[in-house]
C-alpha cells in the first residue's frame, strides 16, 4: 500500500495529466448533450447585460463599413426597385393563375444588435429581444440583405444569435436560377465554400443562393449569398464553389428574427431516423 | 517558527488562487464581450492562455494543469463551445509551461522577456491543438494553417502578454504577486 502511495506521489503530475486528458476527451465525445439549459440562460443574461452596458462605445471600423454597405445597397436597390415593381405585378398574375398560397409573409420581429462575441472561429451577436418579445431558441434571423443566423440561446430580455460565418455552421441552400441544392460552410475566409458539388452541376458566377426547402434550421427562400467562383478542380469530380455572403457581418446593427420554428413533427421524425441508424451501426 | 512561515506561505498562496479564480471569471467575460472591438480579421488574443501560462510558471506544473483544466472548461461552458476542447488545449499547455517552472525564480521569469517567448510557444501549441480539433485540416494547406491559426493568433496573444510581464517586472524587488 505504501509503495502504491509513493508511486502515486512520485508520478502525481503525469497521473493528473492523463486523468484530465481522459476527462477532456470524454467531454468532447459527449458534445453539447450535457450543457444545462439554466446555465445557458444565466450566461446569455449576463453577457447581454454586460454588452448593453458597453454598447455606447463606438466602433469606427464598423461605422465606416456600414456606410459603404448602405451606399452600395442604395445603388443596388434603386435599380432593383423598377424591376421588382414589374415582377410583383407579374407574380400576382401568375399566383392567381396557379392559385398558390403566399408563403413569403412570415412575422418578423425587429431587434437591435447590442454586442458581438468572437470566440476563435465562432461568431455570435447578442440582441435586445428575448422570450418576453416572442423569441424562441431555434428561430432564424435575417436582415434586409439576407440570412444572418439562428437563435442558440435566449432568456427573458436577450438572445444570442449564432452567425452563419461560424465554423460550426452548415447551411442547406439552393440556387435561385435552377433550384440546385448544396451545402455551404465557412472556414475562416471572407467567402463560404459549397461542398461536394459534382462537376456536372450548372453553377455560374453571379448566381444567387437562397435557403433550401431541405433545411431543418432556416425557413426556405431567404437570400444567403452570391457565387463568386465556380470552377473545375483539377483531378477531382467536384467543383470549387465560393460564395460571398449578402450580409455584411462587420456592421450588423439591426436584425429581424423570423417568427418561425421548424415543424416539431418533422424534427421528431429526423431524430427518430438518426437514432435508428445509430442503433444499426452499433449492432 | 518554521510552521508559522509555512502557514503564512500557504495563506498567501490561497489568496492568489482566489485571485486566479476571480481573474478567470473576469477575463472569460471580457474575452466574450470585449474582444470584438480589437479583433483583426477575426483574430483575437487569448487572454485565458496568458493566465494559464502565468499560473503554471508562478505555481508549478501541478497547480498549473488543474488551473488550465478549470479555466478551459469554464470558458467552454460560457462560450457554448464543445466542452473539453479549450480545457484539453490548456491542460497540455500548462503541463509544458510547468516544465519551465523554477522555484524561487518565479518573478524573475514572469518579469522578463522569457515570459513572452514562453507565452508565444505555448500559444502556438494551444492553437495547434484547439484548431486541429475544430477545423477539418483537409480544407487548408499546411502553410495556411500554420500561418493563420498557429502564428497569427499566437503573435496577437503574445502582444497582450507584455502587460502582465511589465507588472511582474515592476514587482520583481518585492515578494511579488
Amino acid at each position: 500500500m505504501k509503495s502504491f502511495i509513493d508511486f502515486v506521489a512520485k508520478f502525481k503530475e503525469y497521473i493528473t495529466l492523463t486523468a484530465l486528458i481522459v476527462i477532456c476527451f470524454s467531454s468532447i465525445s459527449l458534445g453539447n448533450k450535457f450543457q444545462l439549459g439554466g446555465f445557458r440562460t444565466v450566461i446569455v443574461g449576463s453577457v447581454g447585460w454586460l454588452q448593453s452596458v458597453i454598447d455606447w462605445v463606438p466602433n469606427p471600423v464598423a461605422l465606416k463599413s456600414e456606410n459603404r454597405a448602405v451606399r452600395e445597397l442604395n445603388l443596388y436597390l434603386s435599380s432593383e426597385l423598377i424591376r421588382s415593381r414589374k415582377s410583383i405585378i407579374e407574380n400576382e398574375k401568375l399566383k392567381n393563375m396557379l392559385s398558390l398560397r403566399d408563403t413569403t409573409k412570415m412575422e418578423l420581429l425587429p431587434a437591435d444588435v447590442i454586442g458581438e462575441t468572437i470566440v476563435e472561429l465562432r461568431k455570435y451577436v447578442t440582441i435586445n429581444k428575448g422570450i418576453d418579445d416572442g423569441i424562441a431558441e431555434g428561430m432564424a434571423a435575417r436582415t434586409d440583405a439576407g440570412l444572418v443566423g439562428w437563435i442558440v440561446a435566449v432568456n427573458k430580455v436577450y438572445s444570442l444569435i449564432e452567425l452563419i460565418n461560424n465554423s460550426n455552421v452548415k447551411v442547406s441552400t439552393k440556387i435561385q436560377r435552377n433550384s440546385i441544392n448544396g451545402i455551404i460552410e465557412w472556414k475562416g475566409d471572407k467567402e463560404f465554400n459549397m461542398i461536394n458539388v459534382p462537376d456536372s452541376y450548372d453553377m455560374k458566377v453571379g448566381d444567387i443562393l437562397l435557403t433550401s426547402n431541405y433545411s431543418n434550421k432556416y425557413p426556405a427562400d431567404i437570400p444567403v449569398g452570391r457565387i463568386t467562383v465556380a470552377e473545375h478542380k483539377v483531378g477531382s469530380l467536384f467543383k470549387i464553389v465560393k460564395i460571398a455572403p449578402l450580409v455584411d457581418f462587420s456592421s450588423l446593427e439591426q436584425v429581424f428574427v423570423i417568427s418561425y420554428l421548424p415543424n416539431p413533427e418533422r424534427m421528431g421524425l429526423i431524430k427518430e431516423m438518426e437514432a435508428k441508424l445509430k442503433t444499426r451501426k452499433s449492432k | 517558527m518554521k510552521f508559522e512561515f509555512i502557514s503564512n506561505k500557504k495563506t498567501t498562496r490561497n489568496k492568489r488562487l482566489i485571485l486566479y479564480a476571480f481573474l478567470t471569471i473576469l477575463l472569460s467575460f471580457f474575452q466574450m464581450i470585449g474582444l470584438g472591438i480589437i479583433a483583426i480579421d477575426g483574430i483575437t488574443p487569448d487572454l485565458l492562455l496568458i493566465l494559464t501560462v502565468w499560473i503554471a510558471l508562478r505555481e508549478g506544473r501541478f497547480v498549473g494543469m488543474l488551473s488550465g483544466f478549470f479555466i478551459g472548461y469554464f470558458f467552454d461552458l460560457i462560450s457554448l463551445d464543445t466542452p473539453g476542447t479549450n480545457a484539453l488545449a490548456k491542460v497540455i499547455v500548462a503541463f509544458i509551461a510547468g516544465m519551465l517552472y523554477k522555484e524561487g525564480k518565479e518573478n524573475l521569469i514572469l518579469g522578463s522577456f522569457r515570459f513572452l517567448i514562453y507565452v508565444f510557444a505555448c500559444a502556438v501549441i494551444n492553437n495547434m491543438i484547439y484548431f486541429t480539433l475544430r477545423i477539418k485540416l483537409v480544407d487548408f494547406t499546411f502553410q495556411a494553417f500554420i500561418l493563420k491559426y498557429a502564428l497569427a493568433f499566437s503573435f496577437y496573444t503574445t502582444v497582450f502578454a507584455i502587460f502582465p510581464m511589465l507588472f511582474a517586472s515592476s514587482t520583481k524587488g518585492d515578494r511579488g504577486f
